[in-house]
């Protein structure tokens, strides 16, 4: 849908784009998966990003786990075929779904053909979003109902039905979603490159 | 009548998405082939007005009103074919032409597949779509959408899956996840029994955050308010000292600066004992054995012996060449750590009162502890060493030094804390200051460490309960703590964190082991009840009588 105003700007913003979408994707994870407890805290270490520091994982495993699915969102947002990401807590035990943590993936939409490209919207500012989403995440402990039992995540990918998918590597599931009387939904803050725009939302169980 | 090419999306939308008949829907692009499949749908076709009938999800209706999407997309919705990419854009331009009044956001259910191209559908928004364009993929993206803004009521994803499936509607989308399950958390044996360990603080049973900052065990309740302050203005904040002592005569005796004071519990009367000459300061207070004469050390190395009673200076023992940092008696022994690292014993009752000297530690003493029956002294010191000596004094010592009996160097920080323990004599216990946090019991008989206890903060002072099996440890920085815990499995049953604005550095227990007295430099004296004494439960009207007096202000601690 990113039809090219200046094509070759347009070109190398979309790889770029997609490669801050991946990465912005890889950090929210982490700092997710920290926050709820999904592993042991001691598993992350911090390092400088965004111009703050953010908690990754040193669990190897773990890291290339998402890596590998990463580097599938990637080529999928280069596609466009991709248009939800979903990190699903579940509990361990009884595999229900705790959380969701939904970030929507569109596409910026280009206002028709202005004569002029539109300004590149500068990094700082977008780096400046991711902060905010990510110190929004952190904050939202504070009204995320506590969890005790051990949990573990899956990452769910809403594709388009064109998308190209491995097929020995990515299933179709099912959605893992909360019922809807049981599940409350915060809109988190949302960012946006020049060709992608993600909005993130959490959805939670809440036993009224 | 259903192979109208201009509508292609018609058929599209109707096959399932699912299927494996989507790619050959791209191909076959005429549609018709596709046919079998909408045609086995029960809605008759050649009414239009099965439409209307047909029942509409009522939660998609109540989705209809807070989409919050882009009309641009909803305006795809309703044309039936939502594929933001692929061959499919294409044929959303085709439908434009049969684009839907916008008016009317909430497209419902149009499951027939009736195709004749009533305009006037009323029913359905996009009635001039004229197809039995399934706004069900509206619904969908419009349901999920939904989720987007609060709005409890919405459907769930799940729940659209569902629907869509029940009723062979084709979803724009798939939900894909990676065909491995997440890794389970790296299962280093020696990490994960390092984490059984050293839980985060947050993560230790029993621990229940209160708004007063302490936790106490479900079955054990613990006040975390101190039954008792006084207040103590000129209380120093020295790590080294040694300034509070509780008699078994129910007095307590603390140094302030260069004054000392000497509360009495039974009564509440504080009384100024006396002052450090000009120019020194008291730096350690002890109380004998039966609680008639104080010993007061001072910071230029002498020892004055006072006399409760009569209120008066019995003596005062010079020679030290250091600050008294701590003093312990056994019967008519007091023993005097000092700045220098010695030991002395003095006999009070002769005028020679050196009587042995011990020299064990390179740092200043600031732990002296006389095992109750005296035959062990535990001293710990500066030097981040442990050493415990035999009681015995005179001459029965190859010459006026001993050797220590035991020499323990594990902490790594100076060793204040220093407790035997009443009900097993052969155990001490000691702890570490702040590089070291940890505390240690050791069987003075055989030398074995028997167990450690990794604590968060700097140890103070220890106190073993004389009528529980506890353990009570004082805790300077970061957490200015009071810690119970078991023993021996030094569980954790309690904790007051902030016990004092500062380092709680003085602490003493009270002769019926009820409570314990602590001291800081915030310039508190606070009593804490931790423990039942052994006696309460036969003086229940005495309990009567000393609430009633503690709350006319007059204390009586139990």
């Amino acid at each position: 849908m990113a039809t090219s105003q200046a094509p070759t700007r347009q070109a190398i913003t979309l790889k770029g784009s997609t490669n801050l979408v991946t990465e912005f994707f890889k950090y929210a994870a982490n700092t997710i998966l920290f926050q709820r407890g999904v592993y042991p805290s001691d598993d992350f270490h911090m390092v400088k990003k965004y111009g703050q520091t953010v908690l990754v994982t040193q669990d190897l495993a773990l890291e290339n786990y998402l890596d590998r699915i990463l580097k599938q969102v990637n080529k999928w947002l280069l596609t466009g075929s991709v248009t939800q990401l979903v990190l699903a807590i579940i509990s361990k035990d009884s595999r229900l779904p705790l959380e969701r943590w939904v970030f929507d993936v569109n596409l910026v939409d280009q206002p028709a053909d202005s004569a002029e490209p539109q300004p590149a919207k500068p990094e700082s500012e977008i780096q400046a979003e991711i902060r905010y989403i990510l110190k929004q995440i952190v904050s939202t402990v504070t009204f995320l109902p506590i969890i005790d039992t051990p949990t573990v995540f899956n990452i769910l990918a809403y594709t388009h039905d064109s998308a190209d998918v491995p097929a020995d590597e990515w299933v179709d599931t099912d959605p893992l979603a909360i019922e809807a009387s049981k599940s409350q939904q915060v809109k988190l803050r949302s960012f946006s490159t020049d060709v992608h725009r993600i909005e993130a939302m959490v959805a939670y169980r809440y036993e009224g | 009548m259903t192979s109208i090419p201009k509508t292609p999306s018609r058929y599209r939308s109707r096959s399932d998405a699912k299927t494996p008949l989507t790619p050959s829907v791209i191909s076959a692009f005429n549609g018709i082939s596709l046919s079998p499949k909408k045609r086995s749908h029960p809605a008759d076709l050649s009414n239009p007005f099965i439409a209307k009938s047909r029942p509409v999800s009522p939660v998609k209706r109540a989705t209809g009103g807070g989409i919050t999407v882009s009309d641009s997309f909803q305006r795809q919705a309703s044309g039936g074919v939502i594929r933001k990419g692929g061959i499919e854009t294409r044929l959303d331009v085709v439908t434009r032409d049969y684009v839907p009044p916008t008016s009317q956001p909430r497209p419902e259910l149009k499951r027939s597949r009736s195709t004749p191209a009533t305009r006037e559908r009323t029913q359905s928004t996009s009635d001039s779509r004229d197809r039995f364009i399934t706004t069900r993929d509206s619904d969908d993206v419009a349901a999920t959408l939904e989720l987007m803004s609060l709005n409890p009521k919405s459907t769930s994803p799940g729940h659209t899956a569902r629907l869509a499936a029940a009723t062979g509607v084709p979803l724009n989308r798939r939900v894909l996840s990676y065909h491995e399950a997440p890794p389970a958390s790296s299962s280093d044996s020696t990490l994960s029994q390092q984490r059984e360990l050293a839980r985060p603080l947050y993560g230790r049973p029993g621990e229940l955050p209160s708004s007063t900052n302490s936790v106490t065990n479900k079955s054990r309740r613990i006040p975390t308010q101190p039954e008792r302050v006084l207040d103590a203005p000129g209380m120093v904040d020295d790590f080294y000292l040694n300034i509070v002592s509780w008699s078994v005569q129910n007095v307590v005796a603390v140094a302030l600066a260069e004054s000392t004071y000497v509360w009495r519990a039974d009564t509440g009367n504080v009384s100024h004992l006396g002052e450090a000459p000009e120019g020194t300061y008291v730096s350690s207070v002890d109380f004998s054995n039966d609680g008639s004469y104080l010993g007061v050390g001072l910071g230029t190395g002498e020892v004055e012996l006072w006399d409760l009673e009569a209120g008066q200076k019995l003596r005062t023992m010079g020679g030290h060449q250091g600050q008294i940092a701590v003093l312990s008696w056994n019967a008519h022994i007091l023993s005097s750590g000092c700045g220098d690292g010695s030991i002395w014993h003095h006999d009070v009752r002769v005028p020679r009162h050196k009587i042995m000297e011990l020299l064990g530690h390179t740092g200043e003493v600031c732990g002296l502890k006389w095992r109750a029956d005296g035959e062990l002294l535990a001293s710990g010191g500066n030097d981040n060493v442990v050493n415990i000596w035999d009681g015995r004094v005179g001459d029965v010592m190859e010459g006026a030094r001993g050797q220590a009996k035991w020499t323990k160097r594990n902490h790594t920080a100076a060793v204040k804390a220093i407790a035997w323990c009443p009900w097993q004599s052969s155990l001490l216990a000691s702890g570490g200051g702040t590089n070291d946090a940890t505390v240690h019991v050791w069987n003075s008989g055989t030398g074995a460490r028997l167990h450690s206890l990794k604590t968060p903060s700097q140890v103070s002072s220890i106190i073993w309960s004389p009528h529980k099996k506890e353990i009570l440890t004082t805790h300077g920085y970061p957490t200015n703590a009071i810690m119970v815990h078991a023993y021996p499995s030094l569980e954790r049953i309690a904790e007051i964190r902030d016990a004092h604005d500062s380092r709680v550095l003085y602490t003493a227990v009270g002769p019926a082991g009820d409570v314990v007295c602590t001291g800081a430099g915030d310039e508190n004296l606070k009593f804490w009840r931790i423990w039942e004494g052994a006696s309460v439960k036969k003086k229940k009207e005495g309990k009567e009588r000393s609430s009633s007096t503690t709350r006319s202000g007059i204390l009586s601690i139990r």
